[in-house]
């Protein structure tokens, strides 16, 4: 967050015509709290007897800085919290402030005149540019400027601010009289971790400018790296409106207002404040003495900049051109390249469906390498990746694309854009279709420590890059059939991400999807079309796609190949090739299903081709096995076979436990179709194989819980028993199929149909 | 007197009560002088200078009562004989600001004057206080922060004694205000409204409520006591809220009833017209009262707007010098003066003057919007919209100040940023044609045509003030070669002008002829064509373009069939508007396409 500005220019006649106080450049101010803080300073910088152990200093020292930078908290509070790190440090301070209160005015004079004490000798105490001095310092100016007056209110207020101390000690002592110490003892631990942000949401009086700014700052990181653990809306509306009360000149509150406005999806109250602060700004780049003209000029670029990235956030694409158009001509016209730059990549952000957007990037990733703007240059360089591994580039050159960017990154330690790479390359694993890799690129992403300052506890921030990362993660396992692990990582989004802020869409789609796949394996098709509605509100192309799956599966054939044919237009047109795949895959089953495997044929060929092409390997080899089972229908299983042994490698290493099932369970099929023609000795030989194939594909189906097919399996088991005379098998075969057939309904799919 | 205690006071409520209850109408205009009388003393005894001037002022306007229906002041109470030394002592220190000293002596009074003394003094003291803080508030009070500390403690009194219901209209009137002041519009307003209930003479109380109400439905939902003192406020709200047709409306009422002569009233008259721009009625309005009551100087910045805006300086410069003879340290006169500056074109002066106007009074909200003008012409756009901004923060519905910032923006070439103020000030006056044209015109440099068509015919269908709405959305058909709708735009453009009958030269009229003299000829309508053409010949600019077309029209004219006998009367002319006079101008819905935040 820029500095605060200090309006020199403008305020002394401004602001209900009363001089202000930044006029003088003071940003802080004594307070009563202040005075506690400096006597405890005092006390802490005294040698000789009563000096605090090594320990105690240490501990003390960690405490200064949320004291010296936190707003105001109640005198009990200080007192606890010094008790903490060293109680009979706190007893002295405790001591003092209530001689000071109780004496005169004069004591507190005193204090202040000797406070400059600790900065003389030959081996200060204080050294004056530490970060204590300079607390000390502030403080002293600010109270040899405060007159007559307001030195005995300060005085007055000190007395106050006693007193509500005395009065809460007094209330705690009747407390612990009652008899609970252990228990409040280890609560008061508990409760000093949250104290600080209690004391935030209680601040109700002015905040000095330097408190303000550690307020907004921090809160401002907080929206971007972990919302959970920023104040609620709600309330951090309220303490801005508060803020502003006091100080209406505080420009930065109404962009924090304005960035707390775009989580409620406000579009009314953040247009507002980010004007405002614009307003406001503009006159802080005026009095820019370094540019006079050139600064005041950089802030309108910006505005114009800004109410694009607004607009374009809430979809108003069209008004976000023109902001952008305006924004972009501003720029040319004073030779902004910095803020041309970000134009570029923002007119990428929203040309984004065009097809020539690409060149836009380029442009925008060497000019930003050119004017040394990395973290413009690596996002490009990201984009560019997305857009290219979307459009089939090989895997190598995007992963060196990445590696160079990873470079940069770590040079530059922009550590936001590692976490994104790293999702990324999960995501491009995934899309590749090596199951392995992605898991191995999100458990990397996961066990990585942030290189920002993140909160007590944890080590990383709630970013989007996690969320993302999790997500595979969860839909990973549930593809290797370990439900209960995915659930479980499900319900860690659930904790990080809690429902209602930014990232949460992305964990309920993936929870979604993993509830239908499990319901369509179950052949629970009512409660997977249920789902779908879910799906289709987070996303409208996977939602249509799902609800034609349920519909096939249901045998409305017509209707689902109506669904299905309007989706492949859609998603031609918008180069969606991943879903184009599948929604041709979906279509040849539908051919085939409805008994015309010759016209599935060319289909197949198409999202072979296709998949060949943009190198998706996993649907690739998830089409070979469509290819193969329509060769069988067709009556050639000695070619689907050779075609299987081409496939089943990919199907096994990266595969969902449901489709190596599926192919295990296919190569048993063409291995008895091969080997009718065969003479006796090598068909059991053939048989006895395809039996181990299927109790390989019967153990695959098990683990994800699929028992239509394990009936499936089981029926043709006891089939293949049967021709090779093994009663027995065939009979515990055939009872565990009927078993299984009593519980399940039978859709009358014929066996053979089904892949 | 003191025999007969258990007596005076019955029989002085008796007394006082006929002539507190008002009447709901004007009938008896002695029996409201009479009234006005006994409040404007009433309100003086309490300190309450600013209602007592008000009734005292209406008063005045009235005809002299004669002696034998002059009202005896009202007589004293037993608890009022108590309390008069102490009354009196405490009454001359207030007269003299030193509240403390009053409150000091009037503790412990029973009396409800002494009381209500008492209770004013301490809330007056804390408000002096307070503002003495702020002047001194360097250091740990930042602005803001400085409080009245009185107003809790009074508050809490106040409200203890409200439900006792020992307060009577005064203390009611006390009470709401220091409600108001700790923000707690909803109790204010409802115990403003008991106050006027219980005393509707007393004027303070309808003004705060005035401030308090910002809408009209809030004015619906109130219940207010039926007397003639409802129609002032009444009168005054509307003026507030911009509902200038109904406020000329119960003025006139008052006049005609018999307050011709009240300088308030007139005054008031003239704002309204100021609010509607009808600057010369306002301007002679203005100035009669001017004759009237020479020494006022409430209102009269906005008297110098006006002259402001039809430029005439010496009247100008006369009212400035006589300001400030008569009291320079008054905010209406720095406000007079900086818009004396500004006419000459001095702005820095200008601006200097608002600035000591804010001084005076840091809520005074027009002078933060004519700062804003100041800087603007000064070229100084940074300061401008500070300056609009502060307006803006004083009063969210200060439509000069949005209009103020989009023209900023404007002048800095951002017309997408700009639009976003222009839409708030129009929001804040729907029917005003400047702000939709300011729209129109942004939304034509951005190209987004259909909505600056849409904001060029919505201002001149509210009545377009500068008459530049029908040219400028001509041009646009033109631009998009809707030559029927451009034609039909100029053709209500010329009619316009002619109906008003303005002499003012209209650098667009000859455009608009030269448009039309083309389009007729063009469709072959030669006659049309030609007195189109021949209006042309009579500007500089069209002149010759004129004579061509006329010539070109006689030469096809020769060549085809014989010219028609009779001549048509000219189409443009009022003369043939007559017939269809006053169209009915249907305001649709203005629904501009784009997001309106």
């Amino acid at each position: 967050m820029a500095s605060v500005h200090e309006s020199l220019y403008f305020n002394p006649m401004m602001t209900n015509g009363v001089v202000h106080a930044n006029v003088f450049g003071i940003k802080d101010w004594v307070t009563p709290y202040k005075i506690a803080v400096l006597v405890l300073l005092n006390e802490m910088g005294r040698t000789g007897e009563g000096a605090v152990s090594l320990m105690e200093r240490r501990r003390l020292n960690q405490l200064l800085l949320p004291l010296l930078q936190g707003p105001d908290i109640t005198l009990s509070k200080l007192y606890k919290l010094i008790e903490d790190s060293c109680p009979q440090l706190a007893n002295s301070v405790q001591i003092r402030i209530k001689l000071m209160a109780e004496g005169e005015l004069k004591d507190m004079e005193q204090f202040f005149d000797d406070l400059s004490d600790s900065f003389s000798g030959t081996e200060p105490e204080v050294h004056k540019t530490s970060v204590v001095g300079l607390f000390l310092r502030h403080m002293i100016l600010a109270y040899s400027k405060l007159s007559f007056s307001q030195v005995f209110k300060l005085y007055t207020a000190l007395q106050q601010y006693f007193q509500s101390g005395e009065k809460k000690t007094v209330e705690d002592a009747d407390m612990e009289l009652t008899g609970r110490e252990d228990g409040e003892r280890k609560m008061e631990k508990e409760d000093l971790d949250v104290s600080v942000r209690e004391e935030e949401v209680s601040c109700s009086g002015p905040l000095s400018q330097k408190q303000a700014e550690f307020f907004l700052s921090q809160q401002a990181s907080l929206l971007k790296n972990d919302e959970t653990k920023a104040l609620t809306p709600a309330s951090l509306q309220k303490e801005l409106n508060n803020l502003l009360k006091f100080n209406p000149d505080f420009a930065e509150a109404h962009y924090l207002s304005y960035l707390n406005n775009l989580r409620v999806q406000d579009v009314f109250s953040s247009t507002h404040s980010l004007l405002h602060y614009f307003d406001r700004l503009i006159l802080t780049g005026a009095e820019g003495k370094s540019n006079g003209e050139e600064g005041y000029g950089r802030s309108l670029r910006y505005a114009a900049l800004n109410l694009a990235a607004l607009h374009c956030r809430f979809g108003h694409y069209q008004q976000a051109e023109l902001a952008l158009q305006e924004a972009i001509r501003i720029a040319q016209e004073s030779n902004d390249h910095v803020c041309l730059q970000h134009c570029l990549s923002w007119l990428y952000v929203l040309g984004q469906k065009r097809a020539d957007s690409y060149v836009l990037l380029e442009h925008s990733v060497k000019k930003a390498v050119h004017f040394g703007l990395p973290y413009l240059a690596s996002l490009g360089i990201q984009s560019l990746v997305q857009q290219r591994a979307f459009a089939g580039k090989t895997a190598n050159k995007l992963m060196d694309a990445l590696k160079d960017s990873d470079l940069l990154h770590w040079k530059h330690s922009l550590s936001e854009l590692i976490d994104i790479s790293i999702a990324q390359k999960t995501a491009i694993w995934r899309l590749y279709g090596r199951s392995t890799m992605a898991l191995q690129q999100a458990q990397m992403l996961l066990s990585m420590n942030s290189l920002e300052s993140v909160h007590s506890g944890v080590q990383q921030n709630n970013t989007e890059s996690f969320a993302v990362a999790l997500c595979h993660l969860a839909e990973l396992h549930a593809e290797q059939g370990c439900f209960a692990a995915a659930a479980e990582v499900l319900k860690h989004l659930k904790e990080r991400f809690p429902p209602n802020s930014q990232h949460a869409q992305l964990w309920m789609l993936c929870d979604q999807k993993i509830q239908f796949d499990r319901a369509m394996n179950d052949g629970k098709y009512h409660l997977a079309d249920s789902l779908v509605t879910g799906i289709t509100a987070l996303n409208s192309m996977e939602g249509v796609y799902r609800k034609a799956v349920v519909l096939q599966a249901q045998n409305q054939m017509s209707e689902a190949h109506k669904l299905l044919q309007k989706l492949l237009s859609h998603c031609e047109k918008l180069k969606n090739t991943e879903m184009v795949i599948s929604v041709l895959l979906s279509v040849a089953e539908l051919y085939w299903r409805s008994s015309c495997p010759t016209i599935a044929m060319p289909v197949l060929l198409h999202a072979l081709a296709l998949s060949k092409e943009y190198r998706l390997q996993y649907l690739a080899s998830e089409t070979v096995l469509n290819l193969a089972f329509a060769q069988l229908i067709l009556g050639i299983p000695e070619q689907a076979l050779t075609l299987l042994h081409m496939a089943i490698e990919p199907v096994l290493a990266d595969g969902a436990i449901l489709d190596k099932g599926r192919a295990m369970f296919l190569v048993a099929k063409c291995q008895v179709a091969s080997a009718a023609s065969c003479d006796p000795p090598k068909k059991a030989e053939a048989l006895e194989a395809a039996i181990e194939n299927l109790n390989e594909a019967k153990n695959y189906f098990a683990k994800v819980d699929c028992k239509e097919r394990i009936r499936d399996v089981l029926y043709f088991q006891a089939r293949l028993y049967h021709m090779l005379g093994k009663t027995q098998e065939r009979n515990r075969c055939a009872m565990l199929f009927r078993q299984l057939h009593q519980e399940l309904p039978s859709h009358g799919v014929p066996l053979i149909n089904h892949l | 007197m003191a025999a007969s205690t258990s007596v005076v006071p019955v029989a002085v409520t008796a007394a006082v009560a006929p002539v507190l209850a008002t009447n709901a109408d004007f009938s008896d205009l002695r029996e409201i002088k009479k009234q006005l009388l006994l409040i404007a003393g009433l309100t003086r005894e309490r300190g309450l200078l600013h209602s007592s001037k008000w009734s005292a002022e209406l008063a005045f306007s009235l005809p002299a009562l004669p002696l034998a229906e002059l009202q005896p002041p009202p007589p004293v109470t037993e608890e009022d004989a108590q309390d008069m030394d102490a009354y009196t002592l405490a009454k001359a220190y207030f007269d003299v600001k030193e509240y403390d000293r009053a409150a000091h002596f009037l503790h412990g009074c029973n009396s409800k004057k002494a009381y209500f003394l008492y209770m004013y003094s301490r809330y007056l003291s804390g408000e002096k206080k307070k503002d003495d803080e702020t002047v001194d508030s360097l250091g740990p009070l930042e602005k803001g922060q400085v409080k009245n500390e009185a107003l809790r403690e009074l508050r809490v009194e106040l409200s203890k004694k409200h439900q006792a219901r020992e307060l009577d209209g005064f203390g009611l009137y006390l009470y709401g205000v220091v409600l108001r002041k700790l923000d707690l519009v909803k109790e204010a307003i409802d115990v403003f409204v008991e106050a006027t209930h219980v005393l509707p003479l007393h004027w303070g109380a309808w003004l705060e409520l005035c401030n308090l109400i910002t809408d009209k439905e809030m004015l619906k939902f109130l219940s207010l006591p039926d007397t003639w003192m409802k129609e002032f406020f009444l009168a005054h709200i509307y003026t507030e809220l911009q509902l200038i047709e109904e406020a000329l409306q119960k003025y006139q009422n008052l006049i005609d009833v018999g307050f011709s002569k009240s300088s308030y009233i007139v005054s008031q008259i003239a704002v309204a017209y100021h609010n509607i721009r009808d600057i010369d009625k306002a301007l002679s309005i203005f100035n009669e009262l001017r004759k009237q009551d020479p020494y006022r100087i409430e209102n009269m910045d906005t008297f110098s707007n006006l002259l402001y805006v039809r430029s005439m300086k010496s009247e100008l410069s006369y009212l400035a010098h006589n300001l400030c003879e008569i009291d320079k340290y008054r905010v209406e006169t720095c406000c007079v003066i900086g818009n004396y500056y500004s006419l000459r074109s001095q702005h820095e002066k200008a601006a200097l003057y608002f600035q000591r106007a804010l001084k005076l009074n840091p809520r005074y909200l027009g002078a933060w919007t004519l700062m804003g003008h100041e800087y603007m012409e000064m070229k100084n756009t940074s300061a401008a919209i500070q300056a609009y901004r502060h307006a803006i923060e004083v009063n969210k519905r200060d439509y000069r100040a949005w209009y103020g910032l989009g023209q900023t923006y404007e002048i800095l070439k951002m017309p997408f940023y700009c639009l976003y103020y222009y839409r708030r000030a129009h929001q804040l006056r729907p029917n005003d044609s400047r702000m939709l044209v300011a729209l129109g015109e942004c939304y034509e440099k951005l190209n987004q045509l259909v909505e600056a068509k849409k904001c060029y015919w919505r201002a001149y269908a509210v009545g377009d003030v500068e008459k530049m709405a029908l040219v400028k959305l001509a041009k646009l058909h033109e631009q998009l070669t809707e030559s029927e709708q451009a034609a039909q735009c100029y053709i209500k453009y010329i009619q316009d002008i002619y109906s008003c009958g303005e002499i003012v030269e209209h650098l667009e009229e000859s455009t608009a002829f030269r448009y039309l003299a083309q389009y007729y000829f063009k469709c072959k309508l030669w006659d049309e064509a030609s007195t189109c053409a021949q209006k042309c010949c009579a500007f500089n600019d069209t002149r010759e373009e004129g004579k061509a077309l006329l010539r070109q029209i006689l030469q096809l004219r020769n060549q085809g069939e014989t010219p028609t006998s009779e001549m048509p009367a000219p189409f443009f002319l009022p003369a043939s508007l007559s017939a269809n006079n006053t169209p009915t101008r249907r305001v649709s819905p203005l629904n501009l396409s784009s997001v309106t935040p």
